[in-house]
């Protein structure tokens, strides 16, 4: 640092404004220089040396959490008839199913099961399965992709899932006001 | 003129005046509109179901009166207030000088009369229809050639650093707003730009991300270096690091524009480059603070007792933040949490209202009572404002940052099971909302603070003197050509502004160019059509509803490379699946999901009774609805029009398909219109752009004709 350059005032002036010629700070540079350098090196190892590109990366990450994923499954063989029934007893999961019906199901379905953009779900008629537990939930689960039901798996977690299989379950003879005509096979159980 | 007295012996003030006063009626409606925005988005009831004031349409309102009417204004009245003195000529022609400032006012009440209803190019900050830009082109020109006549007549041989940026400005401007705007009229306030898809996208943000540039940073840094010195009536800290940072920033700005496309479609290499040149760009905009900041030595007090120092130091700290938080934000990672959400709104405003907003305050402060030849109406008034506004600035801030980090976070999270925390995306809305009244408290207190500085500056100018005295021309001389060249490399070039323009010409050009060049490196329409096919004639008029009610605001088309957006949205976007899009719509924000693959995910009913009332399908959306589309109908005869423009920029669609295309929108118009009558809609919807619009969206990640490859 030269202290004779500091504050050297120019022989020039525009409407009264005089310029110093002081250095350029060494901590300015030092940024810029820094970042010229770390270009040349980022440019050079992601498209050059062959470091990963953005979609190799998002493969990477897809890849672990599908693995993630696939080891919970094996431990989890998902519940059976049996296992939504025992839940359908429980009132205080029917009663959480209520809530997310309301929120996620109503809009299609109506606020009371009696079918609007999608079927009813009070009568005996059924378009996909025999009106079990388990159809039920593979409908809510994997959705009808041509009939516009989107799954809802990735959506819920699977005890919601199932909450509001047993919900929809517990609807059936409620006999809402203003029903949707049936749609679907009679089913008789 | 019969006077004995020259006018060219005066500097022509009476065109700041009037500059002046556009700035802060311009500002007032700007700001405003503003309020009303940020009303919106915490409560969609403040859209009172009117389709002219729905948050889509005065959104670009709000967005072009704050950039080209009110701080447009701001600028010219700076720039010819100080180009003047600072060159020692009276601005060359009165006539250019009221041709540019009534034309700049015209174009902007054409803004507010076309952008409320539907008139829009849906290109963020390059909104207006080809008539206005046509406009906006001859005006640029006239105030061009009134500049540089003006530095023609000098009396003062070199040009001083403020002037330099404001021939970068003059020239990149002029670059940049024809080449983003060349468009084919369909009707008089309808086109289809030229470029679709990933090279409009990359033309678009080469535009936008410099009109931030060259409208709000060039000419704002010319202002600085007029007005602080000024001000504080102190040297200018170094000149040699305004040499070094104005080429830098000149050069470098300009290829930071893929920095807003980072994970998207765009080639890789060319998103990198991007992000590496805004990093490069953060020492040469500092290097402006530093100046800016640093002329202040020895003169630290005048912070304390003059508002218009304050305003100017002020502004210059938050253009230091907003130029560290622009690098900052297009870092990859920091950008996959930031991209889409209210940071970039927070960064956004930290630029404008703190630099642009504050900056030009304490201008006019400086500017008014020198123009009217008195004495500012109340120092304490304007302190008052200084407070007031501030507090609304960090208020505005705070509230975005929080927000957009939330958001950001909570479109991320993943449990333990490998499944999205929020899958839903309405949780991650509704959380911001109390966000969003801070935020609008904080532009409240912003246009609070310019209330008060109306009445001062009213004041101040009812108190003055009536009679008009005019500012007499320095003296001043130019020096012989021989002794300009001998100078030393940067000033002999400072005496020769014929040669520095050219070289700024230079050099803006050669960055543009390179930062287009990845637009060669992609998919031709040619080889693209055996994997995507065009739209419909229905789907085609559906997307020009989209585009009208700007859709694109809340509401991406862009699925990033990210393992978060894959999970909820579906596989990453790809190039050719906007190649047919004239304009691209991948759009910036995202109030709402991303729409990319919505096609066929929800009946054709959902849609019509989410359009008619959002919240009879998703209970807390924020979304506004749009009822009107199940009246207004589509104009069928301009869809053969509308079809051969396609065609003619390169859209596969044959002479049958043209020829048959009103019929053909008919008929599937009338397939929608029938199935939504048979669950429950009414019935007569087939003539409506909700049926139109409706196939669009149902036509939105289902255009592949190969199923696309998931890997």
């Amino acid at each position: 640092m030269s202290i004779k350059k500091e504050d050297q005032l120019l022989d020039h002036e525009y409407d009264g404004i005089k310029e110093y010629d002081n250095l350029l700070p060494s901590w300015w540079l030092a940024t810029f220089y820094g970042a010229i350098v770390f270009s040349f090196l980022y440019m050079g190892y992601y498209h050059f040396a062959g470091g990963p590109s953005l979609s190799d990366e998002l493969q990477q990450d897809l890849a672990e959490i599908y693995t993630k994923r696939k080891s919970l499954e094996v431990k989890d063989n998902g519940p059976t008839e049996e296992a939504l029934a025992a839940i359908l007893a429980d009132k205080s999961r029917v009663d959480q199913g209520k809530v997310i019906y309301v929120g996620k199901c109503a809009s299609c379905h109506g606020n009371l099961g009696e079918g609007l953009i999608g079927p009813n779900l009070t009568d005996n008629y059924w378009l996909h399965g025999d009106a079990s537990l388990m159809s039920i939930l593979l409908v809510v689960a994997d959705g009808v992709a041509e009939k516009g039901m989107p799954p809802w798996k990735g959506m819920m977690k699977k005890d919601e899932v199932q909450s509001v299989v047993v919900y929809v379950k517990s609807l059936k003879g409620t006999n809402p006001s203003n029903p949707k005509a049936p749609q679907g096979e009679e089913v008789k159980n | 003129m019969n006077s004995t007295v020259n006018k060219y012996d005066f500097y022509d003030d009476e065109i700041v005046k009037k500059f002046v006063i556009a700035t802060v009626c311009w500002g007032l409606i700007a700001f405003l509109v503003g309020l009303v925005v940020a009303l919106q988005l915490a409560d969609w009831r403040f859209n009172f179901g009117l389709p002219w004031i729905t948050f889509g349409r005065l959104r670009p309102l709000h967005t072009n009166a704050a950039i080209f009417a009110f701080a447009g204004n701001a600028i010219f009245a700076g720039i010819y207030h100080s180009s003047q003195r600072l060159l020692k000529a009276r601005l060359s022609s009165d006539l250019l000088s009221n041709l540019h400032f009534w034309g700049w006012q015209l174009i902007i009440v054409s803004a507010a009369l076309t952008l409320p209803f539907g008139y829009t190019t849906s290109k963020e900050y390059a909104e207006l229809e080809w008539p206005i830009d046509i406009a906006i082109t001859i005006v640029w020109v006239i105030f061009a050639v009134n500049f540089f006549l003006t530095i023609k007549n000098r009396k003062e041989q070199h040009i001083y650093v403020a002037i330099w940026f404001y021939i970068a400005t003059i020239i990149t401007v002029a670059v940049l707003h024809i080449v983003n705007s060349i468009a084919i009229p369909v009707t008089f306030l309808k086109s289809y730009p030229v470029y679709a898809g990933v090279q409009d996208a990359l033309v678009q943000w080469w535009y936008g991300h410099n009109a931030v540039a060259f409208v709000l940073t060039t000419p704002f840094l010319g202002l600085m270096y007029y007005y602080i010195p000024k001000a504080v009536n102190r040297p200018v800290y170094s000149y040699r690091l305004s040499i070094i940072h104005f080429w830098s920033l000149v050069f470098i700005y300009i290829w930071a524009g893929p920095h807003h496309l980072l994970h998207t479609s765009l080639p890789n290499w060319a998103q990198s480059l991007g992000m590496v040149f805004s990093l490069m760009l953060w020492a040469p905009s500092w290097g402006g603070m530093i100046n800016g900041l640093l002329t202040l030595r020895g003169a630290w007090d005048k912070i304390r007792t003059d508002p218009v120092v304050k305003f100017l130091i002020a502004a210059v700290t938050f253009y230091g933040m907003a130029t560290f938080e622009g690098p900052l934000l297009s870092i990859k990672s920091v950008n996959s949490l930031a991209h889409y959400t209210d940071w970039i709104i927070g960064h956004v405003h930290a630029g404008a209202l703190g630099w642009n907003g504050f900056l030009t305050f304490g201008m006019l402060y400086y500017l008014v009572p020198k123009l009217w030849k008195t004495n500012l109406y109340s120092v304490k008034l304007a302190t008052t404002h200084f407070w007031i506004g501030l507090l609304g600035i960090i208020l505005y801030i705070m509230a975005m940052w929080a927000s957009g980090i939330t958001q950001g976070l909570m479109w991320q999270a993943m449990d333990d099971s490998g499944n999205l925390l929020y899958p839903d995306f309405v949780e991650t809305v509704i959380r911001l909302v109390p966000l969003y009244y801070v935020r609008f408290v904080g532009g409240l207190l912003f246009l609070l603070g310019f209330l008060i500085q109306i009445f001062n500056l009213t004041a101040t100018v009812l108190q003055a003197n009536k009679e008009k005295v005019k500012d007499p021309v320095a003296k001043g001389s130019r020096i012989p050509f021989k002794d300009v060249i001998s100078e030393s490399s940067h000033r002999s070039l400072e005496g020769l502004p014929a040669v520095f323009s050219t070289l700024v010409v230079i050099a803006v050009l050669v960055a543009s160019a390179f930062s287009l060049i990845p637009a060669l490196f992609t998919p031709t329409k040619m080889s693209a059509k055996s994997i995507i096919r065009p739209y419909s004639p229905l789907e085609l008029v559906g997307r020009d509803v989209y585009i009208r009610e700007g859709c694109y605001l809340c509401h991406s088309q862009q699925i990033r490379t990210m393992s978060s957006e894959v999970l909820r949205y579906g596989p990453a976007s790809t190039m050719e699946e906007s190649i047919f899009d004239h304009p691209f719509q991948w759009g910036s924000k995202r109030t709402g999901p991303d729409l990319a693959r919505i096609g066929k995910k929800y009946p054709d009913l959902w849609h019509y009774r989410h359009m008619m009332d959002p919240r009879e399908v998703t209970p807390k959306s924020l979304m506004p609805a749009y009822a009107w589309l199940a009246k207004d109908k589509i104009s069928f005869d301009l869809i053969p029009k509308k079809l051969r423009i396609m065609q003619q920029l390169g859209v596969p669609y044959s002479e049958y398909e043209i020829d048959n295309s009103i019929e053909t929108a008919q008929m599937q118009a009338a397939t929608i219109a029938k199935e939504l009558h048979e669950h429950g809609a009414p019935s007569g919807l087939e003539k409506t752009e909700m049926v139109a619009l409706i196939a669009y969206l149902q036509s939105l990640g289902q255009m592949s004709i190969k199923p696309l490859e998931v890997k």
